[in-house]
């Protein structure tokens, strides 16, 4: 983990510019918001998520978030069915504050089309040379 | 295909209907331009920067230009807008590569803000005289510190005031000059802008009051001022005579301008052109009270403006109900804030009015960080409803001025004041609120009479 400008870029993780990361987990990939995104966006109060099985594709929107000022649609970083949703961030949506990496983490999906898409998102070390163009 | 939202100006109002359009409509297209380099940030940070109690400029952004994208909002930075064709719904605007753009709006929002006032001083244009507007009006004063000893604020409003704080934190020989007979008269009536005054010059900040200023003078750079006569040395002077609204776009395509040379807005933030919207500190707006326009360019007015504003635009339906100018600000070791009219206004409108003061503690008299704070409530006689709050104490004005804008919106008399139930602590609070006592200041002045 490094942190840039006070926020925590986690290595083994990819990440999208609209500060939404991604873990390959064997043959699945769990999806989260970055420490970054939820620095900045505050205090998240709402969140909705797709159902199990749906399927999304990169660049969708595969959900939302609420603060007390904005609504923000989530990205989806790759294709893929939904195997699971966190239910608990649900339920508790200030997990994505608490923990944005960990037990924030959003959804899992089966993606599709990995090697095609994978190298579209920034990897550690392409993610920190962003994080450090940031203001 | 699904509809474009064009904001001019990414301020206070520009962001809040942007992001409230956004929750109103979620496939609508957001388009936000701005001249300036930043997004929108605070401007009333701006003071604390230079007194060097904020260190980062970019702290003061609302939101860091990357999470744009992820909230949606199409942001053009560096962008001038310099006409709309309201027949064929565009906008064009010079982009940041001097490249001359045209944007096809359903709904546009005009959120311009407003520019500080040049005073016609001869002398205004020499090197190391400021304004105080944006974060490079803020750097340029911030970089000509260390090599200044004196400052001349020009205006004893707000934010004249403020910045006299800040250059004074940073050790600065500070006078300030104005041309009225007395300070933040916008908001403040004479007794209670006496208090703030003598407190200030307390700290040997100089306040000159019924003052004009004859010239700026120094060959190229600033050297002083003459006022009436006298000659004071400078090495800043900062312009702080008051903001006009920036109307010049609404001007070019005759969208009205009301008695205060702002844009006329209705309650759902329409101007007089169809699916053209205002909000902030380029509109005016219905006084609460009086029912009349009233020129309010606060930060609050213009986030629950541009609020109403983008809600509207992207098919929404809501009212503005108007303003209060509530408003509070720290001046030195003071914080002052008022709400509703005072006697000027009051006056000006036709009211006849009953006051009521008290000077009390903070907390309880014994408790070691009791500090002192005087409440004076106007009421209009006859109806005996509340109709304006100053106050100015070394601490809490905020809160208590905040009960007041509600007791006025509420429609409360002094009667429902005097019989408050409020809390108290010790170290939090007054066994009586000093809201409630200059209530029945004001009271026991009809009892006897
Ligand atoms: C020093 C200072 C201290 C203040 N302190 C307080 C305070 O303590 N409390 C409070 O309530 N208020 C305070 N205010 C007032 C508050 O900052 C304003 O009311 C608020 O910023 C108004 O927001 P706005 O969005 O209407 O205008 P602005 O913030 O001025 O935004 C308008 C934007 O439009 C852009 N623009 C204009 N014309 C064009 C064009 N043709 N093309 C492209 N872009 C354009 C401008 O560049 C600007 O960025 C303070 C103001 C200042 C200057």
């Amino acid at each position: 983990m490094v942190r840039i400008n006070n926020y925590e870029v986690i290595n083994g993780l990819y990440y999208s510019e609209t500060h939404v990361w991604v873990r390959i987990e064997n043959d699945i990939a769990v999806i989260g918001i970055t420490d970054y995104g939820q620095k900045n966006l505050k205090e998240i109060v709402n969140v909705m998520l797709p159902d199990l099985g749906v399927f999304i594709a990169q660049g969708d929107i595969l959900g939302s978030l609420e603060t007390a000022k904005a609504v923000i649609d989530i990205v989806a970083p790759l294709s893929g069915t939904v195997k699971e949703v966190n239910e608990n961030v649900i339920g508790k949506p200030s997990l994505i504050n608490e923990d944005p990496y960990g037990r924030g983490w959003l959804i899992k999906i089966a993606p599709l089309n990995l090697h095609m898409e994978l190298p579209k998102l920034m990897d550690f070390s392409k993610a920190i040379e962003w994080y450090k163009t940031l203001t | 295909m699904s509809k474009n939202i064009v904001i001019l100006g990414c301020g206070a109002a520009g962001l809040s209907a942007a992001l409230s359009a956004r929750k109103t409509d979620r496939n609508i297209n957001i388009i936000v331009i701005d001249q300036e380099e930043y997004p929108a940030y605070s401007r009333c940070g701006l003071p604390f920067v230079i007194g060097g109690e904020i260190r980062d400029f970019n702290s003061l952004l609302t939101f860091s230009p990357s999470m744009y994208k992820m909230m949606r909002i199409d942001l053009r930075l560096r962008s001038k807008v310099i006409d709309i064709d309201s027949n064929s719904k565009t906008v064009v605007y010079i982009d940041h590569q001097n490249r001359k753009e045209t944007l096809q709006y359903d709904s546009l929002i005009l959120a311009t803000g407003a520019s500080p006032i040049i005073p016609s001083i001869s002398g205004v244009n020499k090197r190391g005289v400021y304004v105080l507007r944006t974060i490079n009006d803020c750097k340029a004063i911030v970089e000509a510190l260390p090599s200044s000893r004196n400052a001349v604020i020009i205006g004893a409003g707000l934010i004249g005031l403020e910045t006299a704080d800040a250059l004074y934190r940073r050790g600065l020989n500070v006078t300030v000059i104005e041309i009225l007979p007395s300070i933040i008269r916008a908001s403040l009536d004479e007794d209670m802008a006496e208090i703030v005054k003598s407190s200030i010059e307390r700290k040997g900040v100089k306040i000159l009051v019924n003052r004009h200023v004859d010239e700026i003078t120094g060959s190229n750079r600033v050297d002083g001022i003459i006022s009436n006569g006298e000659k004071f040395k400078a090495d800043i002077v900062v312009l702080a005579t008051g903001m006009k609204a920036n109307t010049e776009l609404a001007n070019r395509i005759g969208i009205q301008t009301g008695i205060t040379g702002a844009i006329k807005v209705n309650s759902r933030m329409e101007t007089t052109i169809k699916d053209i919207y205002a909000a902030g500190d380029c509109v005016e707006s219905n006084h609460m009270i009086t029912g009349q326009s009233t020129l309010s360019q606060l930060g609050t007015t213009a986030v629950r403006q541009g609020r109403i504003a983008g809600i509207n635009a992207a098919g929404g339906y809501a009212i503005f109900p108007g303003v209060l100018n509530s408003m509070v600000s720290r001046i030195f070791d003071l914080e002052v804030g008022t709400t509703g009219l005072n006697m000027i206004q009051a006056e000006k409108y036709g009211f006849k009015v009953l006051t009521g003061s008290v000077s009390w503690r903070t907390r309880a008299e014994y408790y070691p960080e009791t500090k002192s704070i005087r409440v004076k409530l106007l009421f209009e006689r006859g109806s005996l409803r509340i109709i304006g709050g100053q106050i100015i104490g070394g601490e809490f004005v905020a809160p208590h001025i905040n009960s007041l804008a509600l007791a006025i919106q509420a429609k409360m008399t002094v009667f429902d004041i005097v019989n408050l139930d409020t809390c108290y602590s010790p170290p939090l609070a007054n066994t009586w609120s000093p809201i409630v006592l200059a209530a029945e200041s004001a009271l026991s002045k009809i009892r006897i009479t």
